[in-house]
């Protein structure tokens, strides 16, 4: 790989903002909610990037809370019971979101759309039921308990590090993503994708596949579920709900579906609008703005906000000639 | 013993009363999922306007509530024929997903407008035969939950009736069966396609408007779990086929109050999912599905 290769605008792009992300803790400075929003949008970037690496296996979720809540319930558990430090206790947490999303993925390789969503979106409510009910001595029922903080609340400037750690994940996330894509288990995804009967005809088993995509999703997700818990230091069954289900696949429309830019600026354009929209007093009306916005994209904009550039780009090349 | 029996028939007909909210609503998508082959989430939402416009005209007017079934059906009709146009016609072969995600956006759009309007607290009405039980046997019935049953009853005939006797019926069948044979026999499918959209939201009213009356609870964000519902009930009974979502709802609503009145209430949403989950295990097509679209 040469120079130039290197310097295309793409990555001069992506260098810029690698750069910005670095710098905003110092922009910043002490203004803690204006850090606590970045955090909470770093660790959104990881979990829709992870319900948007279940698409490129032709897969989808409406459910996925549920991965995010285990990993969530596994690790606090873990920190408060066996007295684990968080940064393992995450990786457990991950682990065990990955053990049962393979299960739920070993009932959804032969489903199709409406089929799979609906299961996802059941087994999200199955397993709250379960927390607030049967689990409930053990999960504390929809109280929830408190658990620590990942970088403790007695260092000086704790949020700061703690951006700079959920940072590190999420490169790290991304990074993982991009070689994942470019390798041979992302052609063979892609081939999954777009035909599976074709697939299998040039020898690809998509099992295996859909399966390695499920876990991994899950993984990553369970991993942002414990980073969110240890961020607000408390944990209740509402990290199951609907709504954080349906964030990250309106996080990855808004974007641009099926890109790896595309939940990352779906997040940071829509958690700014949302934040925005909040700080102007319109608690229910941000919700339909966000809404507007939706039908709207899928519309007009069926890849996003990523497309964006192609399609200005397109509009004015015609009236040009 | 005789206690026993009297409490088994008594959770048996509250099965049967949530079954027939389910029916409406499971009808209604199975139309819509029949013609357009479009899964429409936001379905749910219908359900929550139909209580809200029930509402609001009960408190204004104070007219029999069973009468404003006369004004939700229309209303949510309109409310159905434009989300079609404006939303569904524009994705309509764009890709399976694209529906559940332009769904996700009218749940927001819809839940949060009317949040807007009568705030997000939780409602409920009084029925003026709220106090009125027949005794059948050992068991005392409401008597709104007979009217319930005996409404979606004639609600379900009226519709069938329409699609077998009337040529507009008789024109969405033929655009469910065969969408371009329907088109060169001159139907204008795309027309069929607002028309059965708006039935379906209309179904969604009338279960909206009994919804209320029965006295349950209701707030904007009310309608989601009910519509995924009657999704896993179309699923479970086969989509396309209506006589399967009338014996799924039917199902549904006694499988989840035998579940909540043996297991506790928490379980009562969670047991048809699980349904659901053991069904597609056994059968990944549904009970009574057919192997293709």
């Amino acid at each position: 790989m040469n120079l130039a290769q290197v310097r295309t605008p793409k990555n001069l792009l992506a260098a810029a903002i690698l750069i910005l992300a670095l710098a905003l803790p110092f922009l910043v400075g002490q203004n803690l909610y204006l850090l606590t929003v970045l955090v909470l949008m770093l660790i959104f970037i990881i979990y829709s990037s992870a319900w948007n690496f279940l698409t490129f296996s032709g897969q989808g979720s409406l459910g996925h809370a549920a991965f995010l809540g285990l990993g969530g319930y596994a690790a606090s558990l873990a920190t408060v019971r066996l007295g684990l430090p968080p940064l393992l206790t995450l990786v457990l947490g991950g682990l065990f979101s990955a053990f049962i999303g393979i299960l739920i993925g070993i009932t959804c390789v032969r489903l199709r759309e409406w089929f799979l969503a609906m299961v996802t979106f059941g087994f999200a409510v199955i397993i709250q039921t379960l927390v607030v009910s049967q689990l409930a001595p053990v999960t504390g029922g929809w109280d929830g308990f408190a658990v620590q903080k990942i970088v403790p609340t007695t260092i000086p400037g704790y949020l700061v590090l703690e951006y700079y750690v959920v940072f590190l994940i999420a490169v790290l996330v991304l990074v993982l993503f991009y070689l994942l894509l470019r390798s041979r288990i992302g052609l063979a995804l892609a081939a999954i994708r777009e035909n599976e009967t074709e697939a299998r005809a040039a020898g690809i088993n998509p099992v295996p596949f859909k399966l390695f995509a499920f876990g991994l999703s899950a993984f990553v997700s369970g991993i942002a579920g414990g980073l969110e818990i240890f961020h607000f230091g408390y944990i209740t069954p509402e990290i199951f709900g609907i709504d954080l289900s349906f964030w990250p696949i309106i996080y990855s429309i808004t974007g641009g579906l099926g890109t790896l830019a595309g939940p990352v600026i779906g997040t940071i354009v829509v958690t700014l609008l949302w934040d925005g929209l909040n700080v102007l007093g319109l608690t229910y009306g941000r919700f339909i703005i966000i809404g507007v916005l939706l039908v709207l994209i899928i519309i007009f904009l069926p890849r996003g906000l990523v497309s964006l550039p192609e399609e200005i780009g397109k509009k004015w090349g015609r009236k040009g000639k | 013993m005789d206690g026993g029996i009297a409490v088994l028939g008594q959770v048996a007909f509250w099965g049967l009363y949530s079954g027939c909210i389910y029916i409406l609503l499971a009808t209604g998508l199975n139309l819509i999922f029949g013609v357009m082959k479009v899964v429409n989430f936001a379905h749910g939402e219908f359900l929550m306007l139909g209580t809200y416009i029930t509402f609001f005209f009960f408190v204004i007017s104070g007219f029999n509530p069973y009468l404003l079934l006369f004004l939700s059906i229309p209303i949510l009709i309109g409310a159905g024929i434009i989300v079609e146009r404006l939303c569904f016609r524009p994705i309509l072969g764009t890709g399976k997903l694209n529906e559940i995600f332009i769904s996700l956006g009218l749940i927001y759009i819809f839940q949060n407008g009317v949040a807007m309007v009568f705030t997000d607290e939780w409602r409920s009405m009084k029925s003026p035969f709220a106090d009125l039980t027949i005794g059948i046997g050992p068991i005392q019935l409401p008597l709104d939950y007979i009217i319930i049953v005996v409404i979606t009853a004639i609600i379900l005939v009226g519709l069938s009736v329409f699609l077998d006797r009337t040529t507009t019926g008789k024109a969405i069948r033929a655009s469910s069966q065969n969408r371009k044979g329907a088109m060169l026999m001159g139907i204008n499918v795309e027309r069929m396609d607002m028309l059965t959209f708006g039935i379906g939201a209309g179904l969604a009213g009338a279960a909206g408007t009994l919804w209320a009356v029965s006295g349950q609870v209701f707030n904007p964000y009310m309608g989601s779990v009910p519509a995924i519902k009657g999704f896993a009930i179309i699923i479970l009974g086969g989509l396309g086929s209506i006589p399967g979502a009338i014996i799924g709802g039917l199902a549904i609503g006694m499988v989840e109050n035998f579940t909540a009145f043996f297991l506790g209430g928490s379980w009562k949403d969670a047991i048809s999912f699980i349904l659901l989950i053991v069904v597609l295990l056994v059968r990944p097509t549904g009970l009574f599905g057919e192997a293709g679209e």
